[in-house]
């Protein structure tokens, strides 16, 4: 017995919803497969909300408004189609599949049409079978939380900290929000005040970013301390500081399910060489989901994959793809989700096995970290060696062996990302290579490698005005080196830095447009 | 057999001088051997010693003199240990002259050679922030008065050779091999500065105007590279702001050393106070950890300096000390702990007050000696508690810092201390008994 | 050397310095001037006076021009003083019958611009030495013998060490205790840090070589009474319990009288609330095994030391003996919250910054109170301790309901210290523990010679330091007892008996005891104390005191001859 297709609706108050409402009065009867959400405006529809529908298991997911020209609030079921183009993009990569979400007008005198709609809806939900993600209902075990903090503490050197303030001191949030300070989370942790810790933003507020464990005399790493913390804390205030309304975790989340089948590979240009398996895999990340949910911000994130898959061929590696790869679980381990975390580690590993992979390469520092770093550390074992691109490159310079058809006379300015720079120590592979490049000339900024100024946003947390101060200033600090390019290795820390362009009003746009190039790129650019 | 009753004092400094004048005042000959071409050591180098504010080389040079005066005691400067046979009570030790090119019994000091060389060299003693020329004395009051050629750095022009009227420079000079007997030995090495650099943030070696705090000692004494008077190195302005951090280097689990130098807080109040002296408008702060005020005196001038002398104390270590670029003030950065707040504060000149670290060269100095070096690179008594200046080898001692951090009349106490323990070794010898 | 009252011939020897002097003043001018001055009967310049040559020529001049005073006019004396003035020994002349003119570093080196007046100047210092010179007397240095034996005050692990580091190097040592045994302040504690060890072991340990070395004569139960005479002739007189008082004589005195605890009556509850006590009386419920497990305790610093008034000083112990005390509850009892409310942590050195580590790793609570808002303690009904702390740091008030509050109290100037200072005639500092003889360079020396101070009667210190500075004492007063015999210095004061009008200025301002009233109620300078530093002669009414080698008439003869005005 197939289980029944399971709807979730989201009607517009002044047509759709009054359209169901006239289906029932005139007694058009459909399918009861539907759950309605009445909301003013089809504009309200958050992807969000459809995206965690799809994640807890709906089946189908209905977007009624007004039609166009007729909408009540005027252009709000506009938004609402740009935004359902948009997500339905999402599905179709994480292969639920964009059927499953259906935008229709229907007016409030338009009952019939509502019933229809589901009707038709519905069969063809049954047809297309269930969504692969139902979930099971779970009881959560309590965590003895003061116990908890207090291993966390001794993991992290926490104890040893002189209370010197240096780490506040060194903090570029708490340059620009002196209510933050690691020093008084770390004391009122020490002195038993967890409860304020945990339910408090400071958790959340921290960008992971290294820079005070760097300074700090007791070598007291912060910001594992903060991630150790994070699984207890109060998750509706994480749900409401989380940015991007936890849209990419969700999916990442969704990956993990077995059944589900992403059809991702939709980057990958003609003639490029690559296999199912190989010795050496090449690990993409989230950048074709994070291409589609950014689409605004253009800076053609898919470039980064295809230059990473052309330089491989140039230099004669075929490497090995996974076409369900799954996210590498950076976020999830960041904000405490650690149980998905290890989870995804695992099935990650299985397909590398899979693969016959021994060495693996990715161009993005979250995804090297975690694999390199984290994966090891709480699997136990991890038997592969993980390059960053620039590593790989590196040594090919130091070889004599990275060939450049073509330079540009530019001069680039370089920032290290926090996980490649601070917590992997991944400093000079990067320069080596762009100065290699013929033509290019490398600036660099005055805060630059261990004493690099984070992008400003962290697992998309800390979004916030201080954030937004942060990246400004960082921005401004690669204009005035007087560098035509930005070059970094973190596709996060592009967007972070573009989504400043959303900004209304737009605040200082010189700024803000900056032209950035990601490093695969900009290699690949001069490699023809 | 009748044990040698002469001792050995490696170390020209407070310590080694203290040791060795109360060996030979009591009839014990001491040699004492300096690697550098003076005896004095980083009190030399000091304008003012707290908390009397006594002008540092004014009482020191008359203990200088005193050693070089002294009957009983010869002074090896220029010199190093190269090797020790033996046991307490006969020790053969062999030390090496390095050659000066100067005849020691032919020159006065007078200082004409130095005034005619032409290779201008960065003056050690001033902390490379003033210049000496290749033939050279490290400083005025240099003990003994005689001039030395760095041979890495003479041009062999002989311009000093055709000038100097006593004869008394020789470039055929040799190393000599100093063979001796003696029955007890007491090292006194003292410290050196870590090295500031490595706290990338603070901008030493970045920023001009960012000091370690004996450089600014050099610059603050009437005998240092610029008079005494205080002025930045970057623009010659006098600062009316400045900033002096502590614990750079100290205290620290990664990147530094765990111990506390125990008298960084009090020597950075009292170059504060001299500034204040000098310039009562300049402001001054003091960024500090937890102020170390235990020692006999400090508490009461501390509060002096707050009370009488303004000096302004932040418990905050900064995050960093960035320069603005319009201004090229320096800007510091810190979190304020008593206030809770993360503040920014514009300061003309920063400095910096390193730990003090054993030196390096105690390492090679414990080989050829078969002493143990604790895990922070100090000499390791004997027992901490009972035989502080004791080490595992019967008849060896140690003195002042290279034992353990400490201040100037500790370290005085403590030479007293291991001469005591050296003549008891030698009196135990020379009367047969043995303990 | 006798004096003879015989007409000064004075010879003026005046150096170029190579061309330190002779660069700028016209020295030629100047010996021809010299030539003039009344008393002169030669002059001559050298190239370098202090070379070896330069010290041939004075001696060469003295014997072939029958001098009976020499002037060296060349650099400061206080380089080369010592080296003409063994010059003119070497041939015959009394060294106090030499005098030295500054023409370089107070004259040419100053000048060096203005030649002209640059030697003007150097006649006029010549002149000046001259005058002086001519009004000069030999004197003669005294010798005395140095008994070689030591009295140390005070029986405490300070004390024991110097006693047996004096006894190894040969000397007597007499030990006096007023408590009934050796040990002082290390029988009351319990462990010791660095490393733990059992107090009572060292303790014994010392205890047994000090009773078994036959140098060492240790009077317990006995107080010293009284005190004459000066170095290497003190005269000791001692009190035994039974009233019975002994004399003996020793070369050297040693002060190792320790320190006393405070007890802190009527701050943070002591005396009033059940379980409030010192860091002491912890240790010994800890070394009786009398502590039970308690849930919380808490210690607080700086219990009547850092005061804006009064005790101002730093105890320097206080946070090393609150953490080993915190330590040691922790490893008795690992689940009970310690928590330490300090103004400043002094972990300094390497011990005891590892030790901070140590205790952090414990999970031993650290809170900084500031002085301006320190704790508010009080009592509950059912026993427990509530304290209210304002954590400096995190700007918010903490409450801690405690079993046990440990106040951590400095130690304080002995009992009977003021007394022993006045017996001695030592000082105490503004804070009542001795106070050194300069606070650098001689901190274990007293002004007064041959008397020391070790421990903690000079200052609040652990063991390992107080056995530091006990080795040092024993290398300080082993140096006149080795060398037996002492010169005095010449250059000392004299009172003239007849003039002298008994008013007591000069004992009262002399700052090294070394002048007294005699039977007669006359002022009477100990030579042997005195040294020479004229304070006594300038402030005495009566003009009595004569100051050697620099008297009133030669003085007044300098400061008139820089004028211009000599009298013959």
């Amino acid at each position: 017995m197939v289980a029944e297709p399971k709807i979730v609706a989201f009607l517009c108050n002044w047509c759709a919803y009054a359209g169901a409402d006239l289906a029932g009065v005139s007694r058009i009867g459909y399918p009861p497969n539907i759950r309605v959400i009445r909301v003013m405006c089809s504009g309200r529809v958050d992807p969000a909300f459809i995206i965690r529908a799809f994640e807890t298991g709906a089946d189908g997911v209905l977007v009624g408004g007004c039609h166009p020209g007729t909408c009540h609030y005027v252009s709000g079921n506009l938004e609402a189609e740009k935004r359902m183009e948009n997500t339905k993009k999402l599905l179709k990569l994480i292969g639920l599949g964009p059927e499953r979400l259906r935008l229709e007008w229907i007016s409030a005198s338009e009952g019939g049409k509502f019933a229809q709609v589901v009707t038709e809806f519905t069969e063809e939900l049954r047809k297309m079978g269930p969504n692969p993600l139902k979930a099971k209902a779970k009881m959560e075990a309590p965590i003895n939380t003061k116990q908890a903090i207090s291993e966390a503490v001794k993991k992290t050197n926490v104890q040893y900290c002189l209370e010197c303030g240096k780490c506040s001191g060194s903090c570029p949030i708490s340059k620009v929000n002196d209510a933050f300070s690691p020093r008084r989370v770390v004391e009122r942790s020490l002195l038993g005040f967890e409860e304020r810790v945990l339910s408090g933003t400071d958790l959340w507020t921290c960008l992971t970013c290294f820079l005070c464990t760097e300074r700090c005399p007791s070598d007291v790493r912060f910001p594992e301390f903060v991630r150790a913390c994070r699984p207890m804390a109060s998750v509706e205030l994480k749900e409401e500081l989380c940015a991007h309304r936890g849209i990419p975790m969700a999916l990442s989340r969704m990956m993990l399910n077995p059944k589900i089948k992403q059809d991702r590979m939709g980057w990958l240009p003609e003639g490029a060489e690559i296999s199912k398996r190989g010795d050496m895999l090449y690990f993409v990340g989230c950048i074709p989901y994070f291409d589609v949910i950014f689409e605004d911000f253009n800076l053609e994130l898919l470039k980064i994959p295809q230059s990473v898959v052309k330089i491989l061929n140039n230099v004669g590696i075929k490497p090995a793809l996974l076409s369900n790869e799954k996210c590498c679980g950076h976020d999830m381990l960041w904000t405490g989700d650690l149980e998905n975390f290890e989870k995804l580690a695992k099935k990650n590993v299985a397909d590398f096995k899979r693969a016959r992979a021994t060495r693996i390469v990715t161009a993005c520092p979250e995804c090297y970290r975690t694999l390199k770093k984290d994966y090891a550390e709480v699997l136990g074992n991890f038997d592969f060696e993980v390059l960053h691109i620039s590593e790989l490159l590196s040594e090919l310079v130091d070889k004599g062996e990275l060939k450049f058809d073509a330079g540009f006379s530019k001069k680039v300015v370089y920032h290290d990302p926090c996980r490649l720079g601070r917590h992997m120590g991944v400093y000079e592979p990067p320069r080596k290579v762009i100065t290699s490049i013929p033509g290019v000339g490398l600036l660099e900024m005055g805060r630059n490698r261990e004493n690099a100024i984070c992008c400003g946003v962290s697992s998309f947390m800390s979004c916030n005005k201080y954030s937004k101060e942060v990246r400004m200033d960082r921005l401004r600090e690669a204009k005035a080196t007087g560098a035509d390019l930005l070059v970094t290795t973190c596709p996060k820390c592009q967007i972070h830095w573009r989504c400043l362009t959303t900004e209304k009003p737009p605040i200082d746009p010189e700024i803000v447009t900056m032209e950035m190039r990601d490093f695969s790129v900009l290699v690949a650019e001069a490699m023809r | 057999m009748k044990a040698n009753e002469s001792v050995l004092v490696i170390g020209g400094g407070i310590a080694g001088m203290q040791a060795s004048l109360d060996l030979a005042n009591r009839g014990s000959k001491v040699y004492l051997v300096e690697k550098t071409p003076s005896i004095g050591g980083r009190m030399a180098q000091l304008d003012k010693t707290f908390p009397t504010m006594d002008c540092s080389i004014c009482i020191l040079a008359p203990k200088m003199i005193e050693c070089l005066r002294h009957p009983n005691i010869t002074l090896l400067t220029y010199s190093e240990l190269q090797s020790v046979k033996g046991s307490a009570g006969n020790f053969r030790v062999e030390v090496l002259k390095k050659p000066r090119f100067i005849d020691e019994n032919k020159c006065t000091g007078c200082g004409e050679c130095a005034q005619y060389c032409p290779t201008e060299v960065p003056n050690e003693f001033d902390m490379n922030l003033g210049i000496r020329k290749a033939i050279y004395i490290p400083f005025p009051q240099a003990v003994p008065l005689k001039y030395t050629i760095d041979e890495e750095n003479c041009i062999k022009c002989r311009l000093c050779q055709k000038i100097c009227k006593a004869g008394a420079v020789d470039f055929d000079q040799k190393p000599e091999t100093v063979n001796l007997k003696v029955g007890a030995i007491i090292v006194a090495t003292g410290f050196e500065l870590f090295d500031a650099g490595r706290i990338r943030e603070y901008g030493y070696g970045k920023y001009r105007d960012v000091l370690t705090s004996l450089e600014f000692e050099r610059l603050l004494s009437a005998s240092g590279p610029i008079g005494g008077h205080l002025l930045r190195l970057s623009d010659g302005c006098v600062p009316r702001r400045i900033a002096f951090i502590q614990c750079v280097g100290s205290r620290s689990l990664k990147g530094g050393v765990q111990f506390c130098s125990s008298s960084c807080c009090v020597y950075a109040t009292k170059e504060a106070i001299l500034v204040r002296e000098h310039h009562p408008e300049c402001e001054v702060y003091i960024f500090y950890n937890e102020l170390k005020v235990f020692g006999k005196g400090f508490q009461d001038f501390v509060k002096r300096a707050q009370n009488e002398w303004g000096v302004k104390y932040i418990r905050a270590l900064p995050g960093e000390v960035v320069e603005d670029p319009k201004t090229h003030s320096l800007i510091i950065w810190y979190e304020d702990t008593k206030e809770n707040m993360t503040k920014n504060t514009e300061i003309d000149l920063v400095v910096l007050c390193p730990a003090l670290v054993p030196r390096i060269a105690n390492k090679e100095l414990a080989g050829i000696l078969g002493l143990e070096l604790d895990k922070y690179g100090f000499f390791k008594p004997r027992d901490v508690l009972y035989t502080p200046v004791d080490t595992n080898v019967p008849g060896i001692f140690i003195c002042g810092y290279c034992q353990g951090p400490k201040d100037i009349p500790e370290s005085v106490a403590q030479a007293s201390g291991a001469a005591a323990r050296a003549a008891e070794v030698i009196a135990l010898s020379s009367s047969g008994g043995v303990r | 050397m006798e004096s003879k009252e015989e007409a000064p011939r004075i010879g003026v020897f005046i150096c170029h310095c190579g061309i330190n002097i002779g660069g700028v003043v016209n020295v030629p001018e100047v010996v021809e001037y010299s030539k003039t001055l009344l008393g002169v009967v030669y002059a001559e310049d050298n190239l370098y006076t202090c070379s070896s040559e330069g010290i041939s020529k004075i001696k060469e001049g003295i014997a072939k021009h029958n001098l009976n005073r020499v002037i060296v006019a060349s650099c400061t004396p206080r380089t080369h003083e010592p080296l003409f003035r063994a010059a003119c020994e070497e041939a015959g002349v009394n060294k106090y019958l030499f005098e030295m003119a500054n023409i370089r570093d107070q004259c040419s080196w100053a000048h060096m611009h203005e030649p002209e007046k640059a030697t003007e100047k150097a006649k006029d210092l010549v002149r000046m030495a001259v005058a002086k010179a001519r009004l000069l007397k030999p004197l003669e240095e005294p010798e005395i013998d140095v008994a070689p034996s030591a009295l140390i005050v005070g029986g405490g692990v300070s004390s024991m060490t110097a006693a047996l580091c004096l006894a190894n190097q040969g000397f007597k040592v007499h030990i006096v205790e007023r408590e009934p045994e050796l040990g002082g302040m290390l029988r009351h504690l319990h462990k010791l840090y660095p490393s733990m060890e059992d107090a009572s072991q060292g303790l014994s340990q010392i205890v047994n070589s000090v009773n078994s070395n036959k140098s060492i004569d240790v009077l317990t139960s006995t107080v010293v009474k009284e005190v004459k005479g000066f170095i290497g002739n003190f005269e000791v007189t001692v009190e035994r319990m039974n009233g019975e008082t002994t004399n003996f004589g020793v070369g050297t005195i040693i002060v190792a009288t320790g320190a006393a605890n405070f007890e802190p009556v009527g701050m943070y509850g002591y005396g009033e609330y059940d379980n409030v006590i010192t860091q002491l009386q912890l240790e010994q419920l800890l070394k009786n095994g009398r502590l039970e497990k308690p849930e919380k305790v808490v210690m607080i610093q700086c219990v009547g030391a850092r005061e804006e008034k009064g005790r101002t000083y730093c105890s320097r112990i206080c946070c090393m003996t609150a953490l080993k005390n915190a330590m040691h509850i922790k490893e008795l009892s690992p689940d009970t919250d310690v928590y330490i409310l300090f103004r400043d942590l002094q972990t300094y050195g390497t011990h005891h910054e590892d030790w901070h580590r140590r205790a952090q790793d414990k999970g031993i609570k650290f809170i900084k109170y500031v002085l301006e808002k320190p704790p508010q303690v009080a009592q509950r009904e059912d026993g427990k301790i509530t304290i209210n702390v304002y954590h400096a740091l995190l700007g918010e008030e903490v409450k801690i309901s405690s079993d046990l509050l440990v106040l951590s109290t400095p130690l304080i100037p002995q009992e009977g210290a003021k007394e022993l200072s006045q017996l001695l005639k030592v000082p105490v500092g503004p804070d009542g523990f001795f106070f050194e003889a300069h606070v650098k360079l001689r901190p274990i020396d007293f002004a007064t010679d041959g008397i020391y101070v070790c421990g903690t009667a000079h200052s609040p210190k652990d063991v390992a330091e107080s056995v530091s500075q006990a080795f040092g004492v024993a290398s300080r007063a082993a140096i006149p007892m080795a060398v037996k015999r002492l010169r005095v210095e010449a250059i000392t004061a004299t009172v003239d008996e007849s003039v002298c009008s008994g008013c007591g200025t000069c004992v009262k301002l002399c700052p090294y005891g070394a002048i007294q009233k005699d039977e007669k109620g006359v002022a009477k300078v100990t030579s042997v104390v005195c040294k020479g530093c004229g304070t006594c002669a300038a402030s005495c009414p009566e003009r009595a005191i004569t100051m050697r080698h620099f008297t009133d008439e030669q003085v007044r003869a300098q400061a008139l001859a820089a004028l211009g005005r000599v009298y013959a």
